[in-house]
């Protein structure tokens, strides 16, 4: 956006995202509970009141009517304005640009961009097919990840191993991430012999369910609290639905550039940076072939590359561009209203120098990405 | 089609519409820019160029493989057929790709590029005792009896 003013990150927080399903041992929550939880952990990292935030946006896609309003309930409506933000899994980014676009025009402030979820077990149900294409047995999201994953080993060489690789890199840094659902490394022996969902991805190439809430809170420079190291977001783009790109519903001959070479294209030019500049990645792995060509459409490198860099250590943590340093969707868990802020919060942490074990040295600038059923493909870029 | 089967969904093909008269896939085509759709373009509009000016078109039977992958778990509610079962892609000369089924084949021979044609099969018998009928692709090398027959 041009002609705006500076918006700068005021404070994150998280509710660790696992399962809160009072099922062995677990507490039992509610989105509504975890909302409120990463809500309240924002205002104290930001040094910010609950009556300093002046409008908020709620990215949730299964808690139904005004998700928002019941999470913000558990700390106490005070009139400011709540809407409920469904973008599938780009929910929590697309509430974000919301949030960044309000206090870069300076309509407000101080504004909160949260997203909670509570998750149904087993697949998700995706309302992307026609009832002809369910009863045909299309309506399987990691078939439609396979037949991409089929079309990119045959056009780069990339082999299952490959594949396999991503989720061993995420799994070990998500080890090191106390907020993540799963905190065990996993060998490359250990994927391939996981159970076959749809050719050639395997479970352990999906990522896990996950319940959890994230929530960012971002102001204007006058506003900042936490003085030290202050964040500013370089670019928040939200691109959705180009033509020719949409799984399920039918098929149609002409293409447009996808989703995510335009969204990317959009933030490199809006920040200013380009994928070179990059020092830290929050890639969308929510299947480990995502990632490799993902990399490749935001400009990490060239098509076909992303296997032999991975193999090589490139983007592990203390390679040339660490990719998913808090274990990724493949660690975290997926709980989709929550997951993409925090990919946003990842970046947070690591150009602040905020990341503990995980900490890439001297990280200035990084990038989250995230795709969702649509499409969408949200792009946030934050520098120190 | 008998009385006993009924299409998995109305209008995604026409009888006898083939020259050689058997069954075809339908789908619209636009006037304006030569874009293509599969099924028929309801709300009769181009999505590409926003052109009302589209007609009816038939596609051919044979095509080649684009992607696919073969599926290990039963999706939720909808589909009854047997597990595994292999989806893809089809590429037919036209240049659109159709989402399919495939039949007749061992899923581990499937390959991009190889030369599929359409047949008709049973999905599986509903509630009401009729047979839930449906196009799918199998190899060309699969042979079988001549044309199909919906």
């Amino acid at each position: 956006m041009s002609g705006t003013r500076d918006v700068m990150v005021a404070g994150v927080g998280l509710a660790p995202f696992n399962l809160y399903d009072g099922q062995k041992g677990r507490p039992l929550k509610d989105y509504f509970d975890l909302g409120a939880e990463s809500i309240l952990k924002a205002l104290d990292d930001a040094d910010l009141g609950w009556g300093d935030i002046q409008a908020a946006f709620c990215g949730n896609v299964y808690g139904g009517t005004a998700s928002g309003h019941q999470a913000i309930e558990k700390i106490g409506q005070t009139g400011i304005p709540i809407v409920n933000v469904e973008n599938a899994c780009s929910s929590g980014s697309s509430a974000f640009r919301l949030a960044y676009q309000m206090v870069g025009a300076g309509i407000y402030d101080v504004v909160l961009a949260a997203g909670f979820e509570t998750l149904p077990k087993g697949l998700l149900k995706s309302t992307a097919w026609p009832e002809w294409q369910r009863i045909m047995g299309f309506n399987v999201q990691p078939a439609a990840y396979a037949m991409n994953t089929v079309r990119y080993m045959q056009e780069t060489g990339a082999t299952e191993e490959d594949i396999s690789r991503v989720t061993v890199k995420n799994r070990k840094n998500g080890a090191l991430n106390p907020n993540a659902r799963f905190r065990k490394p996993v060998t490359l022996e250990e994927v391939m012999a996981s159970r076959m969902i749809a050719q050639p991805l395997r479970l352990l190439h999906a990522c896990p369910l996950a319940d959890g809430g994230a929530a960012v809170i971002l102001c204007s420079r006058d506003r900042l609290k936490k003085t030290d190291k202050p964040v500013t977001v370089a670019a928040s783009i939200l691109t959705s639905g180009t033509y020719g790109h949409v799984y399920g519903g039918g098929s149609v001959k002409k293409k447009t550039p996808d989703t995510v070479q335009i969204s990317v294209e959009q933030a490199y030019e809006a920040s200013g940076y380009g994928p070179e500049d990059m020092d830290v990645v929050q890639a969308y792995d929510t299947m480990a072939s995502g990632e490799l060509w993902e990399l490749e459409k935001m400009g990490f490198c060239p098509k076909g590359e992303a296997p032999r860099l991975m193999r090589e250590g490139y983007f592990d943590l203390g390679g040339k561009l660490p990719v998913n340093t808090d274990g990724g969707l493949m660690s975290r868990g997926h709980p989709l209203g929550a997951t993409s802020l925090a990919q946003i919060i990842e970046i947070y942490r690591q150009i602040r120098d905020e990341a503990g074990q995980r900490q890439v040295p001297g990280a200035k600038i990084g990038l989250a990405h995230a795709m969702g059923a649509g499409p969408n493909s949200a792009v946030v870029i934050l520098k120190r | 089609m008998e009385s006993n089967r009924v299409p998995v969904r109305a209008g995604l093909w026409k009888e006898k519409a083939g020259p050689d008269g058997t069954p075809r896939l339908i789908g619209s085509e636009c006037l304006d820019c030569e874009e293509l759709f599969f099924p028929v373009q309801d709300s009769g509009i181009c999505t590409f160029c926003q052109s009302r000016n589209l007609k009816e078109t038939v596609f051919s039977r044979k095509g080649t493989i684009y992607s696919y992958t073969v599926v290990m778990q039963r999706p939720p509610v909808y589909y009854q057929g047997e597990v595994p079962y292999a989806i893809g892609f089809v590429e037919l000369p036209e240049g659109i790709r159709i989402e399919t089924l495939f039949v007749d084949c061992e899923f581990e021979d499937l390959r991009i590029g190889m030369e599929v044609e359409m047949v008709f099969r049973t999905l599986h018998t509903d509630t009401e005792g009729r047979e839930v009928v449906t196009y799918m692709f199998r190899p060309v090398s699969a042979g079988g009896e001549g044309g199909p027959k919906a």
